[in-house]
């Protein structure tokens, strides 16, 4: 009896290896499951540009060597400045486009003559490294235009975003993914 | 293979330690996929160098040589937001702000009393006992009691009434909206439209880039009106003829010169016609000749610090507010700071003291 208990038996065998697979599956896809919730699918990162104070970190504390957060312009607030403090250098030689003159480290922003004395400004956007001088420049002087967003395409969506421990205005935060994007023209001006 | 073998190999399947191993299997594999999910990013970070930083700080200095007035007196305004600084009756200080006109005592800053407005005002000037506040879109006559005596007819909504001067006969009225200067009689009629370009009269257009366009009228007799996108402070006649001769002002870091995109944000005269100016970007108080010719700062950008927090939700930087400026019959000069939120009042400082902090020298007087 003994000796027929120890013979393996083909089909208990199978059925205990479908157990056991079974099993780790289950526990894998449940693993699979916790992961994406604690990953947060539904939120992304992103700039909050009325609290943004363009420090520069952006550029340098991204994961990525390109920086994930990119310049972006709010043309309906722009003045449309011949001097333009996000795009000239502060006391510039002279007004043009002559690279010594630019703010801009890697030449992003495009200045067209629109008519005396306007000129229009606008980002290219796969030069842009997020290091917000432009910002910055904008901010300070004129109307606060220029500011930088997240840009999703590039963003690793890291579950701890670098930047957001770096930002020391505790600018980037969480919003939903339908949403990814804070135009400073359409969330609340200044007062 | 042999039946005993079979046997073997069925009893460790049975034996209660293989189950538990497998059950940590289990668990260890839930743990490593969870981890894996969660933990998509390095935490390192990347290799450039930290030099973007873009310091306007160094933009800032003022020389001390420079500095030819002293900080006095502090009045804090209790308001949310403050928009603009008068002077009122017997040298009262006037601030709009909020929905309300704050009139503080000259001496001490002590309110004396609250006027209440329906809606947040722009600019404000004073004439006597009354009050033009500037809306919007529009100009309401007050008394000091708070009694609206006149509304005056609503600009449109392209308009955005950013200063009021007022001279004998006249109210002078800056619409940055629509950039031009409105003439009103004191009744509230309009009778002309200034400082429009107008190619066949020379009139150069007003750039205004941001929502800030200062007017004065001097003893003169002429309009003195910001141009703030060409950096300059323009000069008509009442008639809205321009002089382009005493038209004066440069773009530049300089001190002597405005900076930033569009500067000045407001200007003040003095009793014999010098204009005192106030910069945004770097902000700071300065005083001209009558002829543009500079002559000392006021104020400089340490003396205007902002009170910002870091949690603050919009800051200070975003809310595009900027200094506003009077002057009282003692030659003070009254700085609105927007960030503090109160009136900062100057007066020069006496030549011997002056003369001290150029050479370095102790004066035993």
């Amino acid at each position: 009896m003994a000796e027929n208990q120890r013979k393996i038996d083909r089909r208990k065998f199978v059925g205990d290896g479908l157990r056991i697979v079974g099993a780790v599956g289950i526990a894998g896809a449940t693993g699979f499951w916790a992961g994406r919730r604690a990953e947060d699918d539904d939120n992304l990162w992103q700039i909050d540009p009325h609290q943004c104070v363009a420090c520069g970190n952006c550029a340098t504390h991204c994961v990525l060597d390109k920086s994930a957060v990119v310049c972006k312009h709010a043309y309906a607030m722009c003045g449309y400045c011949n001097l333009c403090t996000g795009y000239f250098e502060p006391d510039a030689n002279e007004l043009t486009t002559g690279a010594e003159n630019q703010l801009c480290p890697t030449g992003a922003i495009r200045r067209t003559f629109i008519e005396d004395p306007y000129y229009e400004y606008a980002i290219d956007e796969p030069l842009c490294i997020g290091c917000g001088k432009c910002v910055k420049g904008c901010t300070a002087f004129g109307n606060g235009s220029l500011y930088l967003q997240i840009d999703q395409d590039r963003c690793m969506h890291c579950n701890e975003c670098a930047i957001a421990i770096a930002c020391p205005s505790e600018a980037i935060k969480r919003v939903p993914a339908g949403k990814p994007y804070l135009p400073k023209d359409q969330n609340g001006g200044p007062a | 293979m042999t039946p005993d073998g079979n046997a073997n190999r069925r009893d460790a399947v049975k034996q209660p330690g293989l189950w538990v191993l497998l059950l940590l299997t289990v668990l260890g594999v839930v743990g490593l996929v969870a981890l894996m999910r969660t933990d998509s990013g390095p935490p390192a970070r990347n290799t450039l160098p930290p030099s973007f930083d873009y310091d306007l700080s160094s933009l800032a200095k003022v020389d001390p040589k420079w500095i030819g007035y002293e900080p006095t007196a502090w009045f804090p305004v209790a308001m949310r937001v403050v928009r603009g600084v008068a002077l009122g009756p017997d040298g009262l200080i006037c601030v709009a702000g909020d929905r309300a006109i704050h009139v503080l005592e000259p001496d001490d800053g002590r309110l004396r009393r609250k006027i209440a407005l329906d809606e947040a005002p722009r600019c404000l000037a004073a004439d006597g006992d009354l009050f033009y506040v500037g809306f919007e879109n529009h100009v309401a006559v007050v008394d000091l009691d708070g009694t609206v005596s006149a509304q005056w007819d609503s600009r449109g909504p392209d308009a955005l009434l950013t200063s009021i001067a007022v001279s004998q006969d006249d109210v002078f009225v800056a619409d940055a909206g629509t950039k031009c200067v409105l003439r009103y009689d004191k009744s509230g009629k309009m009778t002309a439209t200034l400082a429009r370009r107008d190619a066949r009269r020379n009139v150069p257009a007003l750039v205004i880039p941001s929502p800030y366009c200062d007017v004065a009228v001097g003893s003169d007799g002429l309009l003195r009106v910001v141009n703030p996108g060409r950096h300059r402070i323009e000069y008509f006649t009442r008639r809205g003829d321009y002089e382009a001769p005493l038209t004066w002002g440069q773009s530049g870091l300089a001190i002597e010169r405005f900076c930033g995109c569009c500067n000045p944000v407001a200007i003040a005269l003095l009793a014999d016609n010098r204009v005192v100016t106030a910069e945004k970007g770097i902000p700071r108080v300065k005083v001209y000749s009558a002829e543009g010719r500079f002559e000392c700062v006021v104020a400089s950008p340490e003396q205007l610090t902002s009170t910002d927090t870091m949690t603050e939700e919009t800051r200070t930087a975003h809310k595009l507010l900027a200094v506003d400026l009077a002057v009282d019959r003692q030659g003070r000069i009254l700085v609105l700071d927007p960030a503090a939120r109160g009136v900062r009042v100057f007066v020069k400082k006496k030549p011997h003291a002056a003369d001290d902090s150029e050479s370095g020298e102790v004066n035993d007087e």
